[in-house]
């Protein structure tokens, strides 16, 4: 039989063992379920909701004229008429001014914010001095999501003023001028043209295409942490119960070289490693399409922003060749660990590697990055399959084939130390004979003695 | 019979401590020869190199015509190492584990006869099936010296092979020993237990501190420090 092979069929049956394939399905379900209860929650955010009105200057003009306006609003932000509208707008009975009872109708009816449009309101209104719309919410524990809802009556209130105003004024000089002198310059319909790889583009601004690409690459950070992080503590612990189990001193006897035995570990945990990938990959989506689906993205095709399928290939062998370096940095690591507990502290520097790129790749671009923090982030090689995607839809390809030459010397470099030290006394008897060994015990001992 | 192993003035040293200082000693075809003495004398250190799981400081190991330092990969092919409390991958069953062990040997029928000598040699019944993890240390044991003799190595090396046995255990791992003798099998064993080792082995070479104290039959060795037992002839051949 084929050692390699043997080999890593072994190394698979050890890593995908039942309850890690269970924590695998688990976290999709999980991201899959808090997926779609936030996409649930941010549609109701952004769909209408039930507002009451509470009258104190019932049968003035300017309070009928503030409540049509509020029609108004919910035909022309959410395309209802004024008989659909009116499911939404709830006149309250309660007294204005009396808020206890104003609370306790609101709650009755299941409202989360009303306005109380106030007593003189339209005698005000025409002795043109300001005044007021009160506004009451009910305040429930449903997190940040749970009460944006009630932001709807920040937005309502100027729309009320504004129309007040253009009516004020259409007094004065008749409905056109008025909408002018009120709103000089018209930025609605306005176009706007952005220049994106060599074009010029209208009616798209940096900040549809910025949250756009983000909605798309924003997981692959996150899930190339994942991996690097699950993976690796897999292969770390792996290599501490081999030493615990002395199942490493038989399999080193075995007719086989040290290059394959280190490079069936690899692969096994690279394979294990892309199936994780891709389990977290359907998980993240199905999140932060929860987060983003209400978004008004656009469409990357359309401004020359899209992945071919060379694209996507050039992706998937930079992931693969990042895990690889984290697993043939965790097979280092591991051969200087003595037992299994002891390799669960191993993991941290990876983990520590794994995250710098993973925080900088999302809020900050190479480009702006300064050049000792751009050296930084290239020699980590976890960086490159992060940043992938925005260089190949930017077209900059000169980074991309440099971050693949170097992942490709990286993983060379990392196997041949793994083979190395596999053929070296270290794997066995650790660093505690060696002169490094030595060195660490007498800096040790010094710093104990002080 | 020809010297299967030849050990010939091998040292090793772990950065300043000299772990093995020079100890020859050769063993022929067919013969158990034991390794004994106290803790830290280097006997697994011995083993190991023999193996070639270490490098070797200094002097020469042949094993079946093979140097261990020049050609490790033919030295590999003709011995067969179980370490001091070995463990197997006890997420695997015990007839998945031989099956690992086997491909590294043999294919097709070769390896399909392999696998059911082993089976045959752990005579672990039903339980070949089960998890390694809910093996006994007895049955756990008897799999990997079946594992260790499957493949019909020239030179099978145990180290403290009964080690933490009880004696129903112990008993049936020495018989298992005695009988791949009659294979033809060398067998290299180390131990501290002088009781075993002049049950089992042909020849004996004792270790103290790195250095070869004597070497010879087990009753030779008796007759001339006149002692009634190796622990005897130990104690007497450190001391004076």
């Amino acid at each position: 039989m084929n050692h390699l092979l043997n080999l890593t069929k072994k190394e698979l049956r050890e890593l995908l063992t039942p309850g890690a394939i269970i924590s695998v399905i688990v976290m999709v379900v999980i991201f899959m379920g808090v997926g779609t209860m936030i996409g649930g929650a941010m549609n109701d955010v952004t769909s209408a909701s039930k507002i009451g009105i509470v009258n104190g200057d019932e049968g003035g003009y300017w309070s009928e004229f503030a409540i049509d306006s509020i029609y108004d609003f919910y035909e022309a932000a959410y395309n209802l008429t004024p008989e659909e509208a009116s499911e939404y707008i709830i006149m309250l009975d309660s007294p204005f001014g009396d808020n206890e009872q104003i609370a306790k109708e609101m709650l009755d009816k299941g409202l989360s914010s009303a306005f109380g449009i106030v007593e003189g309101f339209t005698l005000s209104i025409d002795s043109q001095i300001q005044t007021t719309i009160e506004e009451y919410y009910i305040f429930s524990n449903s997190g940040l999501l749970g009460t944006a809802s009630t932001l709807i009556s920040s937005t309502i209130v100027p729309w009320v003023s504004n129309c007040i105003s253009v009516e004020l004024v259409s007094d004065i000089t008749g409905p056109a001028p008025a909408e002018f002198m009120l709103n000089p310059i018209d930025q609605v319909s306005a176009p706007q043209y952005t220049y994106i790889k060599g074009n010029v583009y209208e009616g798209v601004t940096p900040i549809e295409i910025s949250s756009s690409i983000m909605s798309q690459t924003m997981m692959v950070p996150i899930v190339i942490m994942m991996i690097i992080m699950v993976i690796g503590n897999m292969v770390i612990s792996s290599m501490g119960s081999e030493k615990e189990n002395k199942t490493l001193e038989t399999l080193l006897t075995m007719p086989v070289t040290r290059t394959t035995i280190v490079g069936g570990k690899l692969l096994a945990s690279a394979i294990v490693g892309l199936v994780y990938g891709l389990a977290y990959l359907i998980g993240m989506s199905f999140y932060v399409g929860g987060i983003t689906s209400s978004a008004n993205g656009v469409n990357l095709a359309d401004y020359g922003l899209s992945l071919g399928v060379t694209d996507w290939g050039i992706i998937a062998v930079m992931i693969f060749l990042a895990i690889f370096c984290a697993l043939g940095m965790c097979m280092i690591l591991g051969a200087f660990t003595k037992n299994y507990k002891a390799a669960q502290t191993m993991m941290l520097p990876i983990s520590v590697l794994a995250m710098i790129p993973m925080f900088v790749t999302m809020f900050v671009s190479w480009g702006s990055l300064p050049a000792v923090m751009k050296a930084i982030l290239f020699a980590i090689p976890f960086s490159h399959p992060m940043m992938v995607m925005n260089n190949l839809m930017f077209g900059d390809l000169t980074l991309v084939l440099e971050g693949l030459v170097y992942l490709v010397v990286f993983t060379l470099v990392i196997v041949l130390i793994t083979v190395r030290l596999y053929k070296s006394d270290i794997l066995l008897t650790g660093l505690g004979q060696t002169k490094a060994g030595k060195m660490a015990r007498a800096i040790s001992s010094k710093g104990k003695k002080r | 019979m020809e010297d299967t192993l030849i050990v010939n003035n091998v040292r090793k040293t772990y950065g300043e401590v000299e772990a093995v200082k020079g100890i020859s000693f050769s063993v022929k075809e067919g013969e158990v020869f034991g390794l004994i003495g106290p803790n830290g004398s280097g006997k697994t250190t011995t083993l190991r190199m023999i193996s070639t799981l270490l490098r070797l400081t200094g002097g020469s190991i042949t094993v079946c015509g093979h140097d261990v330092s020049g050609d490790s990969d033919a030295v590999r092919k003709v011995i067969s190492y179980l370490p001091e409390d070995a463990g197997a991958y006890r997420g695997l069953t015990g007839r998945a584990y031989l099956k690992f062990m086997a491909g590294f040997f043999a294919d097709g029928e070769e390896f399909e006869r392999m696998v059911s000598k082993g089976i045959e040699l752990a005579d672990l019944g039903d339980r070949i099936d089960s998890k390694i993890d809910t093996y006994s240390k007895g049955m756990a044991r008897r799999l990997l010296i079946a594992r260790a003799v499957m493949p019909s190595p020239r030179i099978a090396i145990m180290d403290e092979v009964t080690s933490g046995l009880d004696v129903i255990n112990a008993y049936e791992t020495r018989e298992i020993i005695k009988n791949i003798t009659k294979g033809g099998v060398t067998v290299l064993l180390s131990s501290h237990n002088m009781f075993e080792v002049d049950m089992l082995c042909d020849r004996i070479a004792m270790i103290n501190e790195g250095r070869i104290v004597l070497t010879g039959a087990p009753e030779d060795l008796k007759k001339e420090y006149n002692a009634a037992n190796l622990e005897e002839v130990f104690v007497k051949a450190v001391k004076g």
